[in-house]
């Protein structure tokens, strides 16, 4: 019996040698298989006497444990070796380029307009509309600014007919919007305007957005307020000086000049003021009942300022190059 | 408007040094534009003088100057100017001097040495053009700097004023300001206390529109020497002030208007044929202007004419033959406050912004016409002689001033914070305005010289500006918290465009304005709305389709080595309808290229009409049908590869491929893809109804259908669904073909049937019934066969 002992080192050095599963099936047969000597010697034990036999077959029954236990660990360690194996063989250039798609995007414009929609939604401003194509008093008249008024000769007007041009500012909207609802208002509304007028810091057309706020008691403190919270949020920055210029708009008194520091100096980014009176006459609101300011902003100029551009032109040349910087 | 620091100064008796006189301008609502300090002139240049000049003995164009500059030695210098000559007074830069660009060092010019340089008002910086040596007067000291001879401590302002203040286009109202917004006392400098003439009314003047000029002075000064010379503060200033030297006299009506703004015209009197008149001009009538341009009137322009006709353009321009000369010895010296409406808009229908008519169509003080007469009258019989012989005033119906009412509570209520009436009252003296107080109510008459205070409103913005906007603070504002709606049944343009950017469109922002050839030729419009002024002959009409801007970006694009171009802009387009104009928003996009860039990984192919139109279907929530276009196909279209886009049975837009002939007038190697679409329409999410899903398991039967070439897959599907089989959920096609085993002129289409009950688990019999109701109407409609 004791010879079978000798069975384990064999099968392990044999087992060792086996590089894959195959080979260890072959190998197994040799020693636990149907022919192989541990069956035999099992065979053998009905010719040993009674009380021998179990004492022998637990010996057997230890040694065949022994022989399995060898097995299913070389078993494991090929499997592993062979998923390794698959895993090497299967593994790629993670660094390669992925997928590409044409990269989209939005206008910086709209990227603009759509942060400034954003602020004045917050605080309860909604969207109005109007026509580009624009007559004459809603323009220019029904904004206190009469025929030969030296006001109309600082907007350099593109002229369709007598009686219309393209809106030299988003205003006008105020005033139809006036027309149609009553007090208390409160709109913002972006759109293109348009002068003749192009340079290098001028676009024959561009964007403003118009913002209009009437009602019982808003003033020319709350004027300075929305202004400046709303620069210095729009430029995360709340420690942006804000100044307001005495100036002169014929539908706003007073009127003042936005400016904002920049670089050490003042930029100036937009009118506004408080609606005149002339003009909410015009719209049959009661002045002794109402009152409220307007602001009109240059999208472009705070488009500039927030990617920081120095040049107006990118805007209007649509090069993709400079597009796809700004996605969606 | 532009002034000298210098000639404010002398409004005031303490410095205005002590003050930040551009912030006290910005704060007063007067922009400055620009500060230009002439002080920066180095000491080491000095008033020279040519002692003695001979020519260079190696250079023809040279001269050796020996040059007397107050000091023991004389300096020798060489220099090229073609006005070097002996006894002239001129800038001399001595070595060390600092010259804007370069310094002054000894140097040696072809072998002769020079200690200096003689120089012109160009190397100063002190005029844009020169043509040799600054020729200085001849009473200046030799060796004084050059600062102090020219009385460079100066600077020059320039201001950009509002239209509103009128009463700022002069020295006198900037100083009116900086007096009101400092403590600074403001001097009567511009009123003649005691000139000697007789009122006498003698020279005729006949105003025959008191409306229009309600007050005419005019004076008759007899014998000038308009040949004398005028002090150099005079020449200085008007220089700093952007008014050139003509003549004595005409030099002292312009120093007069720059530093009051009342315009003043002084006339030859030996050149007038009788009385003055202001009258209307007649039709046919024609003036010959200071400047040589002949006028021609259409009749009702304000003229002043003597008998034999026009003079001048009453508050524009004056007459060039009437005009004063060097020679002229009787001059009719005009100071007339003419009405705005007088001269609104005609200077610039002549072509003419003159200072007269910028200050008489903006409003001059006609509390002070008879005080500029006085003013200039004095200064030319001080500087040239001559006496008041005769005189005429006369006043027609002025503007009022009626009182305006002040509420405290009003300027408390626009401002958002409380003000004092004290504080108001200060204001409205600083101002200089005449008012009475009683009881939180101001009673306020404005000064002559305001044409912008007419209403409470106007005082409570005086108020306001003189309190200080900086002053105010700024308030959040209370209001009622109140939340806005949102419309479901609509989605945001915003949610459109994003989903567009991630579909890889790139937005593009386009002028409005195109071409009008574009617009006749591929936006189809022959009625294009045209501008009057365009800004360039290539964007001279207005836009009714964003293609032809589009095709222009993709040329753009194209020439700077981009290979696939997808743009979209949402954008308003413009109609005439009728006289009236109408604009539409609309969702415009341009697609050219390769479905994907070129890479590695995947097989790139080129774009098509279909991948277009799978876009629309991704950024709609709506059910969007494709229609093939009966009538009124856009010229910009491929006409077989062009759809209709429908919502239910509205048109709202079109998709196709770029029409071939259109590729090859713009260049394009490969084919491009257009469409437009109506946004607020796309934008719709009416009548969506939403389901929870079916337990049961759809069940897919493929059949083949063999039919016409030219049966609309579209339609054929559209046509099934329209018989609504229950049962069916979808019915798809998902291949296409063509070619052998199929009978020429036909084609089999290879369609997926969904097919599912939402109750119960369906039986064969039930399926075989949904298939054979679909091929049914495809047999009777289409003549489809089972393949």
């Amino acid at each position: 019996m004791e010879h079978l002992k000798k069975l384990i080192d064999e099968a392990k050095k044999d087992f060792d040698s086996c590089g894959s599963l195959t080979e260890l099936d072959n190998a197994k047969s040799k020693y636990i298989g149907k022919t192989g000597p541990l069956t035999e010697a099992m065979k053998g034990l009905s010719s040993l006497p009674k009380e021998e036999k179990p004492k022998a077959g637990a010996f057997i029954n230890e040694i065949k444990k022994s022989i399995e236990a060898l097995l299913s660990a070389r078993k494991e360690m090929i499997q592993n070796e062979e998923l390794l194996n698959q895993l090497n063989d299967e593994s790629i250039d993670v660094t390669l380029p992925g997928v590409k798609r044409n990269q989209g995007s939005l206008h910086p414009i709209t990227h603009t307009m759509n942060r400034i929609e954003m602020f004045f939604h917050s605080i309860g401003f909604t969207l109005a509309d109007g026509p580009e194509i624009e007559d004459d008093y809603h323009n220019f008249t029904a904004l206190n600014i009469p025929e030969y008024h030296p006001a109309r000769a600082m907007h350099d007007t593109f002229y369709i007919d007598d009686e219309h041009v393209l809106r030299t500012h988003t205003s006008p909207v105020q005033v139809r919007y006036m027309k149609n609802n009553k007090p208390p208002l409160k709109i913002i509304s972006p759109g293109r305007v348009y002068r003749v007028d192009s340079d290098a810091t001028h676009s024959p057309m561009f964007h403003q957005v118009e913002g209009l706020w009437i009602d019982e008691k808003v003033s020319f403190a709350n004027l300075k307020g929305v202004v400046q919270d709303f620069l210095q949020q729009f430029f995360e920055d709340e420690t942006l000086s804000i100044r307001f210029r005495p100036s002169f708009f014929p539908f706003t008194e007073p009127s003042a000049e936005i400016d904002m520091s920049w670089n050490g100096g003042w930029l100036e980014i937009g009118g506004c003021g408080m609606v005149h009176p002339e003009v909410l006459r015009q719209v049959g609101i009661d002045t002794n009942e109402y009152q409220g300011f307007a602001f009109g902003l240059g999208v472009e100029r705070l488009a500039m300022l927030k990617f920081q551009l120095n040049d107006l032109r990118p805007f209007f040349t649509n090069d993709l190059r400079f597009l796809q910087q700004f996605r969606a | 408007m532009q002034f000298s620091k210098s000639w404010l100064q002398e409004f005031f008796d303490s410095s205005l040094d002590a003050i930040d006189l551009a912030q006290t301008l910005t704060i007063a609502g007067i922009e400055v534009e620009d500060i230009q300090d002439l002080s920066g002139l180095s000491d080491q240049i000095v008033v020279g003088e040519i002692v003695a000049m001979e020519k260079h003995p190696d250079a023809d164009r040279l001269n050796v100057c020996q040059v007397d500059v107050g000091a023991n030695d004389l300096l020798q210098i060489v220099c090229g100017a073609p006005n070097a000559r002996i006894g002239i007074k001129i800038p001399c830069a001595m070595v060390g001097a600092k010259l804007p660009g370069f310094d002054i060092k000894k140097a040696k010019l072809r072998g002769v040495e020079s200690f200096g340089m003689l120089c012109s008002a160009k190397e100063l910086g002190l005029s844009q053009e020169a043509d040799g040596l600054y020729e200085l007067g001849s009473s200046l000291v030799l060796g004084q700097t050059i600062i102090d001879a020219l009385a460079l401590n100066d600077s020059i302002y320039h201001l950009s004023i509002t239209p509103n203040r009128a009463d700022c286009l002069s020295i006198k109202g900037i100083a009116r300001e900086v007096a009101a917004l400092s403590d600074l006392t403001l001097k009567n400098k511009d009123m003649v206390q005691n000139l000697q003439y007789k009122k006498n009314n003698t020279q005729k003047v006949v105003i025959e529109d008191p409306v229009l000029c309600p007050r005419y002075v005019g004076m008759l000064i007899q014998g000038v020497d308009n040949k004398k010379k005028l002090p150099e503060f005079i020449t200085h200033y008007l220089e700093r002030g952007g008014i050139s030297s003509i003549n004595p006299i005409v030099d002292i009506t312009n120093y007069v208007l720059l530093e009051t703004g009342q315009p003043l015209h002084a006339f030859d009197h030996d050149k007038i044929d009788g009385n003055i008149r202001v009258r209307k001009a007649l039709n046919g009538e024609v003036l010959l202007t200071i400047n040589q341009l002949e006028i021609v009137f259409d009749g009702g322009e304000l003229i002043i004419a003597d008998n034999s006709g026009p003079l001048a353009l009453a508050g524009i321009m004056g007459g060039h033959l009437s005009s004063t000369q060097e020679g002229s010895t009787n001059i009719f010296l005009e100071s007339a406050y003419f009405d705005p409406a007088a001269i609104s808009g005609r200077a610039r229908s002549f072509g003419l912004n003159t200072d007269s008519s910028h200050r008489f169509e903006r409003g001059v003080d006609f509390g002070y016409t008879r005080n500029a007469a006085e003013y200039a009258a004095a200064l030319i019989i001080q500087y040239c002689g001559g006496r008041i012989e005769e005189s005429a005033d006369i006043t027609g119906s002025l503007p009022e001033r009626p009182a305006i009412t002040l509420r405290v509570k009003k300027v408390t209520d626009v401002m958002g914070v409380r003000i004092s009436d004290i504080e108001i009252k200060i204001i409205l003296e600083k101002l200089r305005f005449e008012f009475t107080y009683d009881e939180s109510i101001f009673t306020v008459i404005p000064p002559t010289y305001r044409f912008d205070m007419s209403i409470e409103e106007d005082l409570v913005e005086e108020i306001i500006r003189l309190y200080g906007y900086d002053n105010i603070p700024a308030l959040a504002p209370s209001t009622e918290a109140k939340i806005l709606p949102v419309d479901s049944q609509k989605k945001d343009v915003k949610t459109i465009k994003n989903a567009l950017a991630n579909l890889g469109y790139n937005e593009v922002i386009s002028y409005s304005f195109i071409e009008k050839d574009v617009e006749i030729g591929l936006h189809g419009n022959t009625t294009p709305i045209a501008l009057k002024n365009p800004i360039a002959s290539h964007l001279d009409v207005m836009r009714s389709h964003l293609w032809g801007s589009h095709l222009e970006v993709l040329v753009y694009n194209l020439n700077r080595n981009q290979k696939n171009v997808k743009i979209f802009e949402v954008a308003s387009v413009y109609a005439k309808h009728k006289g009236d104009y109408t604009e539409a928003k609309v969702l415009s996009g341009l697609v050219y290229g390769d479905h994907l860039p070129e890479q590695w990984s995947e097989k790139i192919r080129e774009i098509n009409y279909y991948d277009i139109k799978g876009d629309i279907e991704t950024i709609s929530s709506n059910t969007l049908s494709f229609r093939k276009p009966a009538t009124d196909l856009p010229a910009a279209f491929h006409p077989g590869k062009v759809a209709e886009v429908m919502l239910s049975n509205t048109r709202i837009g079109w998709v196709g491929q770029l029409h071939p002939s259109w590729q090859q007038k713009y260049e394009l190697p490969r084919k491009a893809y257009l469409f437009e679409i109506d946004i607020e329409k796309v934008a719709e999410v009416k009548g969506v109804s939403y389901t929870i899903p079916s337990k049961f398991i759809p069940i897919r039967r493929d059949i083949s259908l063999v039919m016409n070439k030219d049966v609309v897959v579209g339609e054929a599907i559209e046509s099934v669904y329209a018989k609504q089989i229950p049962g069916l959920i979808e019915f798809q096609a998902f291949d296409i073909y063509e070619g052998e085993g199929i009978e020429k002129g036909k084609k089999s289409i290879a369609f997926l049937i969904l097919i599912q009950d939402t109750y119960k688990t369906l039986e064969d019999s039930d399926i075989a019934n949904v298939v054979d109701q679909v091929i049914k109407v495809m047999e009777s409609n289409y003549e489809a066969k089972l393949r």
